[in-house]
């Protein structure tokens, strides 16, 4: 409610003028494709009239929502920052923007696309590594005796902290890694990785294999709104309608 | 504000009284060696940026490190290390916070190569208490807690030596110690490679297949864990369907974790656990018993509260360990001994060091909630 006192003070400061609700959606590829047939599912036809160019779009017979086309991983900023009201990106984006971006975002509809698991990997020449619990042992011997940290690959550092953290793992560090990361422990930059697969062939390709208890978040694309932006009452109006669209597929 | 100035000038004055030399480390430090030393979970609480050159830099997250660092460097490649030096400080420090980012104020005292360790740390209770005098505060809660016995113990129960640097590892981690006797306590499961155990191989042969798999999958066979690492917990996961760590020792962790009482009463507790369990560790319960009592003598209006599995979770304390908590239980103080940490950042040997820390802002907000009182 107070973002909408808020909003109202600037609508009057500009007069009469409209307040769009604003949509975020993934710009390109099969994401951009998945994430309009939902939206024509529930009835709602995203067209970018500019065509693939363009960046700014619109839902067929509704002048109250403005479309905009951005990358999976700015919706997920922007959306915990509150420059966008509603927007469709990964899960594991989310948690991974901010610390604690889950907290800024309303999961508002799991969309039954973009699905991917976000799982931690070890050699699978460490045989005797099977569970959560045999890292944590790992780590506090190898810190024993090797007197470096056991160092973790992975682009999911908020996840992969929390994760450990849960697990009362502190004995290791993290080699920020930003493609590829299932090289790393080949390639020496780290023991083990944390990354995100959807059939684990990459992954085995490579000679990892998936702690039984290794999966930290099963990720899918959704329908996200932002906790953070100020809407006012049409904004919220358009919003309800969008997500009672939603509802009824 | 000129109440304030007051205060910091008066801090300073302690300081320097106090003998030590006043010490301004830069605010902008490698990250790297916060992470070398204190790993992730620490490493989530700093500030960082980067430099035009792809390095790592965070703003101070704390006074003792760089400190450390400078009395190793001054030294040179001399003995000197081994000389004692006090070295004071009154500044910023920068920690991420769930809400945000926060810059708070310190003032402390590190002692550093002191020949007795024990006036070492009565000088740091003595800064301490004189830090706090300054803002009334007399009787704050305190909590001590001892690294020296909790390892003593370790030493002396009956367990796999494996096990031992994994408990204490997790010492002054509430959860992930309890979740680790949970899992010693509970029935034991090997998990191992079904193909390999049925083969009852030998270290050799282990190492052998293991060493294959990892050229296989272009691992160093150097750089991380060495196929001797690997076969050898697998063996000892066998073994250890067989030779576990004894309930009765579990039981004794646990008992002696859990207590948390008035000095008096906590030494009671921790001798009869001792006792029965037929463990002769008098030496440093003698010692723990010493420091609680040197402390009252500091503050004897206050609270006093042995704590068994109270620790930081960082591997390079030592000794005692020491929080002060105000109103709204937030720590005023904290300190303690920390012999490990020269060595850990390059020193040849073990160096005796304490100190001790004041959070000025919460002083500052305690002395004032007293004052509405």
């Amino acid at each position: 409610m107070q973002g909408a006192v808020k909003c109202k003070g600037q609508q009057n400061a500009r007069g009469s003028k409209m307040t769009e609700l604003i949509l975020a959606v993934p710009s390109k590829g099969r994401l951009e494709e998945q994430t309009r047939e939902s939206f024509a599912k529930a009835g709602l036809n995203i067209t970018r009239p500019g065509g693939a160019r363009s960046y700014q779009g619109e839902i067929t017979g509704s002048k109250d929502i403005i479309v905009r086309f951005l990358s999976a991983g700015e919706i997920a900023r922007e959306l915990i920052r509150g420059n966008l009201h509603l927007g469709v990106t990964g899960a594991d984006l989310i948690y991974e923007a901010a610390e604690n971006g889950a907290q800024k975002v309303d999961f508002a509809s799991s969309l039954g696309f973009g699905q991917a698991d976000v799982v931690i990997a070890v050699p699978e020449a460490w045989i005797d590594v099977w569970r959560m619990h045999d890292l944590s042992d790992v780590a506090a011997d190898f810190s024993t005796k090797r007197e470096r940290w056991l160092l973790v690959a992975t682009k999911y550092v908020n996840l992969t902290r929390r994760y450990f953290a849960r697990h009362g793992i502190a004995e290791y560090r993290i080699i920020q890694s930003l493609g590829a990361t299932e090289a790393a422990p080949a390639s020496g930059a780290a023991d083990l990785i944390v990354d995100i697969t959807s059939t684990g062939s990459t992954l085995k390709a490579n000679g990892l294999k998936i702690l039984e208890d290794g999966l930290i978040l099963q990720s899918q694309a959704n329908l996200v709104v932002s906790k953070t932006a100020t809407f006012d009452k049409q904004q919220q109006a358009a919003l309800q309608n969008i997500i009672a669209a939603f509802a009824k597929t | 504000m000129i109440a304030k100035q007051n205060s910091r000038e008066e801090l300073l004055a302690l300081l320097t009284n106090s003998g030590a030399t006043l010490i301004n480390p830069a605010t902008l430090l490698p990250a790297s060696d916060y992470f070398d030393l204190a790993g992730e979970e620490f490493g989530r609480r700093l500030l960082l940026t980067d430099g035009a050159d792809g390095s790592k830099y965070c703003l101070r997250p704390d006074f003792t490190l760089p400190i450390a660092q400078q009395h190793i460097k001054s030294a040179g490649n001399n003995s000197a290390p081994q000389s004692p030096a006090a070295y004071g400080y009154l500044g910023s420090i920068f920690r991420q916070r769930p809400a945000g980012p926060c810059e708070f104020e310190q003032v402390g005292l590190e002692l550093i190569a002191h020949k007795d360790a024990d006036i070492a740390l009565y000088r740091v209770f003595a800064f301490v208490r004189d830090g706090l005098n300054i803002y009334n505060i007399s009787s704050p809660k305190i909590r001590l807690g001892s690294i020296a016995l909790f390892e003593a113990l370790l030493d002396a129960l009956d367990m796999p030596d494996v096990w031992r640097p994994r408990l204490r590892r997790r010492f002054g981690s509430t959860n992930a110690m309890a979740s680790l006797l949970q899992r010693l306590s509970g029935a034991y499961e090997p998990n191992l490679d079904v193909e390999i155990a049925e083969e009852e191989p030998s270290r050799e042969q282990l190492i052998k297949t293991i060493t294959k798999q990892m050229l296989d999958d272009g691992l160093s066979l150097v750089e991380g864990r060495l196929p001797s690492d690997i076969a050898e917990r697998y063996l000892e996961k066998q073994a250890m369907a067989a030779a576990r760590v004894p309930k009765k020792t579990i039981e004794i962790l646990r008992n002696y974790l859990a207590i948390s009482a008035k000095p008096e009463i906590a030494i009671k507790e921790v001798k009869k656990l001792f006792d029965q369990a037929g463990l002769s560790l008098d030496t440093q319960l003698d010692i723990f018993q010493q420091q609680a009592q040197e402390l009252s003598k500091f503050f004897p209006d206050s609270p006093i509260i042995l704590e068994l599995g109270f620790s930081p979770r960082l591997h390079y304390y030592t000794g005692l360990v020491f929080e002060l908590s105000g109103e709204n239980n937030k720590s005023l103080a904290s300190g303690g001994q920390y012999d490990r940490l020269l060595q850990a950042l390059g020193a040849k040997t073990a160096i005796a060091a304490s100190g001790g820390a004041l959070w000025v802002n919460r002083l500052e907000q305690e002395a004032a909630k007293c004052k509405g009182q």
